[in-house]
């Protein structure tokens, strides 16, 4: 009785009390994060087999020195590029059109571009693989047969594939990325803008010296999420061309690869070895992303 | 506001749940393949199965006092199929009964998860399990797998013993298949009448190119289609070439003249118009089905498990297409070669492993068994017995045989079974992931101008294999 | 031209362009469900489009959706017990964690929200192969908890339950243990109702993830009957046994109960949705 009382005061304690509050955190912290990190790391340089693992130095890093995993690289930078490239400045023009106090049904609109959202990546995949079919009647081929062009085989050629990516990326998250944009946009004060009105600033100029400073902050914010989305790319090149292997790896991704090499050929060095440069390209980008916004806050 | 999302929520559980209440849980397990059966995936590398059956789970008719084994499978079809059988072999060795639990797994990444179940020790691994081809040679690297050849000895004369020594390492047999595999020519005969050209006369690859101009100038048909995505086409010439994606020790080994023959022979076929890349990239494809069951094709080369694709998804092909003999290279040469599979194998960490090896070589290998592979899954079988039984090869009511206007059994038969098996040890997955990804893909559509030598070298150098 | 005029013809102009923008996107959902009226091997052969003869438009592939002949229910209600398991524990144990982080000093706080933030930035995928040993070393693989349990904890919903709560003065709190409440007596009675707007944001925010996840769930599950709604509909589309009939009436009917929520619950989902950015 004794005890266990001590016990209960130590445990209900101001002190303790945030610790126990934060333990989820910690354990699954370290379980389910420290720890497969590690493992990750001391996998790589390792071959990894049921009864004998053994280090093999940095054999897997040389393995990785392939046409293969360079063009996997390749592909989930271009694809990081291209999907910041698109995804900023398109949902930030359609929401600074349905800000606009001349426009109509606002609710309405914002609720439907927001619907893609709600799908899942399967559905998006098999909707897209089926769209941008190679049949004659697919319709993507019955809509550019009405410009007069012929079918094409969308998902089996390297520039066509890339606009698939892209279009079924700006399908699922312009609605998101707007309603960032549209929230942002609410909260930059209207006198601004009557105070420039005043001044005889230009629309352009609103624009310029209002409007694109003030949003800077969520800009920042889709900007990362869209690098670190691009980066770990996987789900859309797995549905679209249903399962890990494309033509030429034209949607061959790092994380495409990895899942290639780790899960379907059981080889958990080189997976591991493939993690662990993801994680370093990712850490280099945050690094990058905080010495920028750090200057730039400093500039203000 | 909160508390409406949550019995929103609520009844839609509610709901759903209810609507499983009446449907799936009715344990549809045991037997029923019945009529829709479909065929079962095959190919190299890729993997498997529709759930569209609900038969998820399945258990034979339990005995008391029989011993209790349980089987991985990642094709609902083959539930039926152990099920069935284990009723058989309890019927036929009472005193040796077994209650067989039979488990679909998630087709995709299924192989891979029973590896890493061998790994961890066997952690909840099966007695029995069925592998996917491409997979083998990892389990076999890993040393998970009970050497089989005891129980096959009883059956060695009656079989076809290249379909089980492949999946074995030169002393050892560790895999058997539901089918032989043979590889034979569909031919669209609605195509091949218009093109007033008789199947029969086509022996050589040549006879097949010179048939195939005919077919193309009168119809305006390709004769045949390649794969992209998928290897049937050049792994049936080079098999015919005696040719191998690995080496004897297992070793990746695609830069060979012989590939390369392969590869040029068919771009040669492509130039003319007389193949086409299948649409989709491959013959499994939906536009693929779509395209031939439309008559779009004259021929396609596939094993004879690919009767199940026919008879599935092209309705309307039915009673027009017929059977023949692969073309070979050279006349005299033997027109049949073993394609795809999936071997079942017990696994080391069975409690019960003589149990298990009996009852999987007689399920696999005994008449009943091979009879019910080829009536309700369609495949050809391994057991030439068989073969010689007018029951089953002039059974008009059998779904495939009235399907096509030839005999499959008359191939089979005529060949023999002295036959080849692709090699399938080593580094064949890894081979395979970049067969079907890059080589056949750059080789037929992307990259069609540079040699095929040169193409193959750097395949060659893009496949990741450590044999250490 | 007066201002009036030009503001309608902006408006109109606005309006058009809009309409157009819907469309285009809504275009693909559609596309959907009118293919899901069609039989499957018409899809097969003349592809995804709106030819539809509305004569012989059915919805024979709801019947077989429904008919009990398939796992498609299995699938929904093993989506169901993960999304909801998942979403109680992660909305619960994170808004513990966040409720520390904001209204506590103590040793190691700035290191351990650098932690949260940490486990925010690197893409899970980077540890998908040990955090698998894991679940296989821990007897978890090819269960509900295997694929619960790593996730059960969300940085996201910490990062925003601490913003959420970091407005509330902590003078509050102080005001509380005067009246003899206990420390886990103030989160219980008076946080958690205080955070009761929070939690319906971030459920809706933890529910679509959980609903929707797809790699993690594919690796964990081995079972058939384990299978997860988006991995179900995925191996439908395996390259041996395409069936459009369940596919393409299945893909609509996983949407139609999120899209039903989605109207009535409008602004919580898009709160919820974008909460990362809601504070710049």
């Amino acid at each position: 009785m004794e005890k266990k009382s001590v016990f209960k005061k130590f445990v209900y304690s101001q002190k303790v009390a945030p610790y126990v509050f934060v333990l989820p955190f910690v354990l699954t912290f370290l379980i389910f994060f420290a720890y497969p990190v590690g493992s990750t790391f001391v996998m790589s340089f390792q071959k990894v087999a049921a009864e004998n693992t053994a280090f093999v130095g940095l054999k897997n890093y040389k393995t990785l020195l392939n046409p293969i995993f360079y063009k996997a690289l390749k592909n989930s930078a271009l694809y990081m590029v291209l999907s910041c490239a698109i995804m900023i400045p398109v949902p930030m023009v359609l929401a600074a059109m349905l800000n606009n106090k001349n426009m109509r049904c606002k609710g309405f609109f914002r609720s439907a571009m927001f619907v893609p959202a709600l799908t899942s990546v399967v559905v998006a995949g098999v909707v897209f693989r089926m769209m941008f079919g190679e049949l004659d009647g697919s319709f993507a081929n019955q809509v550019i047969s009405l410009f007069g062009k012929d079918p094409i085989i969308w998902l089996r050629k390297p520039v066509t594939v890339w606009i698939v990516f892209l279009l079924l990326c700006m399908w699922r998250w312009t609605g998101v990325n707007m309603m960032y944009y549209l929230s942002g946009l609410q909260q930059i004060p209207g006198d601004l803008y009557e105070s420039a009105d005043i001044d005889g600033a230009t629309g352009w100029q609103k624009m310029r010296y209002i409007t694109l400073p003030l949003l800077k902050p969520t800009t920042v914010y889709v900007l990362t999420i869209s690098i670190f989305a691009g980066m770990a790319m996987f789900s859309e090149s797995f549905l679209l061309f249903n399962g890990s292997t494309n033509p030429n790896n034209v949607g061959t991704t790092v994380v495409v690869y990895l899942y290639r090499m780790g899960i379907e050929q059981n080889n958990y060095g080189l997976a591991s070895a493939i993690g662990v440069i993801l994680l370093i390209i990712v850490m280099i980008i945050n690094v990058i992303q905080l010495a920028i916004n750090g200057t730039f806050k400093k500039g203000e | 506001m909160k508390k409406k999302i949550v019995s929103i929520l609520l009844c839609t559980a509610m709901v759903a749940s209810m609507a499983v209440g009446c449907g799936g849980s009715g344990d549809s397990g045991s037997s029923d393949g019945g009529s829709d059966a479909k065929t079962e995936d095959d190919a190299g590398g890729g993997d498997d199965a529709a759930a569209d059956d609900g038969s998820t789970v399945g258990k034979n008719t339990f005995v008391d006092g029989g011993t209790e084994m349980a089987l991985w499978t990642f094709q609902e079809l083959h539930v039926g199929f152990y099920t069935e059988l284990a009723d058989k072999w309890n019927e036929a060795n009472p005193d040796k009964a077994i209650n067989l639990t039979v488990t679909t797994g998630e087709s995709r990444t299924m192989q891979s998860k029973m590896l890493m179940a061998c790994q961890s020790n066997g952690e909840g691994a099966p007695d029995i399990c069925d592998i996917e081809i491409g997979n083998y040679a990892s389990f076999v690297a890993g040393d998970y797998l009970l050497p089989l050849n005891d129980v096959v000895e009883p059956y060695k004369d009656d079989i076809v013993m290249s379909r089980v020594e492949m999946y074995g390492d030169g002393d050892n047999w560790y895999g058997i298949d539901f089918h032989l595999g043979a590889s034979v020519t569909y031919y669209n005969m609605d195509v091949m009448n218009e093109a007033e050209v008789d199947p029969a006369s086509i022996v050589t690859w040549d006879d097949y190119v010179e048939a195939g101009k005919v077919v193309l100038e009168k119809t305006g048909k390709p004769m045949c289609a390649v794969e992209t995505s998928d290897y049937f086409l050049p792994q049936l010439m080079m098999l015919e070439k005696d040719a191998q994606y690995v080496d004897e020790d297992g070793n990746p080994n695609i830069n060979t003249k012989e590939h390369a023959e392969v590869i040029e022979y068919i771009r040669d076929m492509i130039e003319l118009g007389i193949c086409e890349i299948a649409p989709g990239g491959g013959v499994h494809t939906e536009e693929w089905y779509g395209h031939l069951n439309s008559g779009d094709v004259a021929s396609i080369s596939m094993p004879l498990w690919y009767m199940g694709r026919f008879t599935d998804y092209c309705p309307d092909l039915k009673g027009k297409m017929a059977i023949y003999e692969v073309p070979v290279w050279n006349e005299g040469d033997t027109r049949e070669v073993l394609q795809g599979g999936t071997g079942t194998s017990v696994l080391k960490y069975s409690e019960n492993a003589d149990l298990a090896k009996e009852f999987l070589a007689f399920a696999k290998l005994s008449e009943d068994g091979n009879k019910y592979e080829w009536n309700i899954l369609g495949f050809d079988p391994i057991r030439t017995s068989l073969w010689e039984d007018p029951e089953i090869t002039e059974n008009a009511d059998n779904k495939f045989l009235s399907y096509f206007q030839t005999n499959p059994f008359d191939i089979l038969k005529k060949n023999g079974t002295d036959l080849t098996a692709p090699n399938i040890s080593g580094g064949y997955a890894a081979t395979a992931a970049v067969l079907f990804s890059t080589t056949y893909a750059n080789a037929f559509e992307l990259d069609t101008e540079t040699p095929a030598e040169e193409l193959l070298e750097m395949e060659q150098a893009s496949i990741v294999y450590d044999n250490e | 031209m007066d201002m009036k005029k030009k503001s309608t013809v902006q408006s109109v102009l606005l309006f058009v362009f809009y309409l157009i923008v819907i469309i285009i996107t809504l275009l693909p959902l559609a596309l959907l469900a009118v293919s899901s009226l069609r039989p499957g091997s018409e899809l097969m052969r003349n592809g995804l489009n709106f030819n539809l003869d509305w004569a012989a438009a059915n919805l024979n592939n709801y019947k077989l959706l429904f008919s009990g002949q398939n796992s498609y229910f299995v699938w929904y209600k093993n989506s169901l017990v993960i999304t909801v398991v998942q979403l109680v524990l992660a909305l619960f144990l994170s808004a513990c964690v966040g409720y520390a982080f904001a209204m506590y000093e103590f040793r190691f706080k700035n290191l351990l929200f650098m932690c949260v933030l940490l486990v925010m930035m690197v893409p899970t995928e980077i540890i998908l192969l040990p955090l698998y040993k894991l679940t296989i070393g821990m007897g978890l693989s090819d269960s509900i908890w295997g694929i619960i349990l790593p996730y059960m904890v969300v940085p996201m919903l910490i990062f925003f339950f601490r913003q959420y709560l970091s407005g509330i003065p902590k003078d509050f709190l102080d005001a509380a243990r005067v009246d003899g409440c206990t420390e886990y007596g103030i989160f219980f009675r008076i946080m958690i109702p205080l955070m009761k707007p929070s939690f319906a944001a971030m459920g809706i925010y933890q529910g679509m993830q959980s609903w929707n996840n797809f790699l993690w769930p594919m690796i964990v599950v081995r079972s058939a009957d384990k299978v997860t709604l988006p991995v179900g509909l995925q191996s439908l589309m395996s390259p041996y046994g395409n069936n459009y009939d369940i596919l393409i009436a299945g893909a609509c009917f996983a949407i139609i109960p999120i899209l039903i929520l989605f109207i009535c619950f409008q602004s919580y989902f898009i709160e919820g949705m974008t909460a990362g950015g809601v504070k710049g």
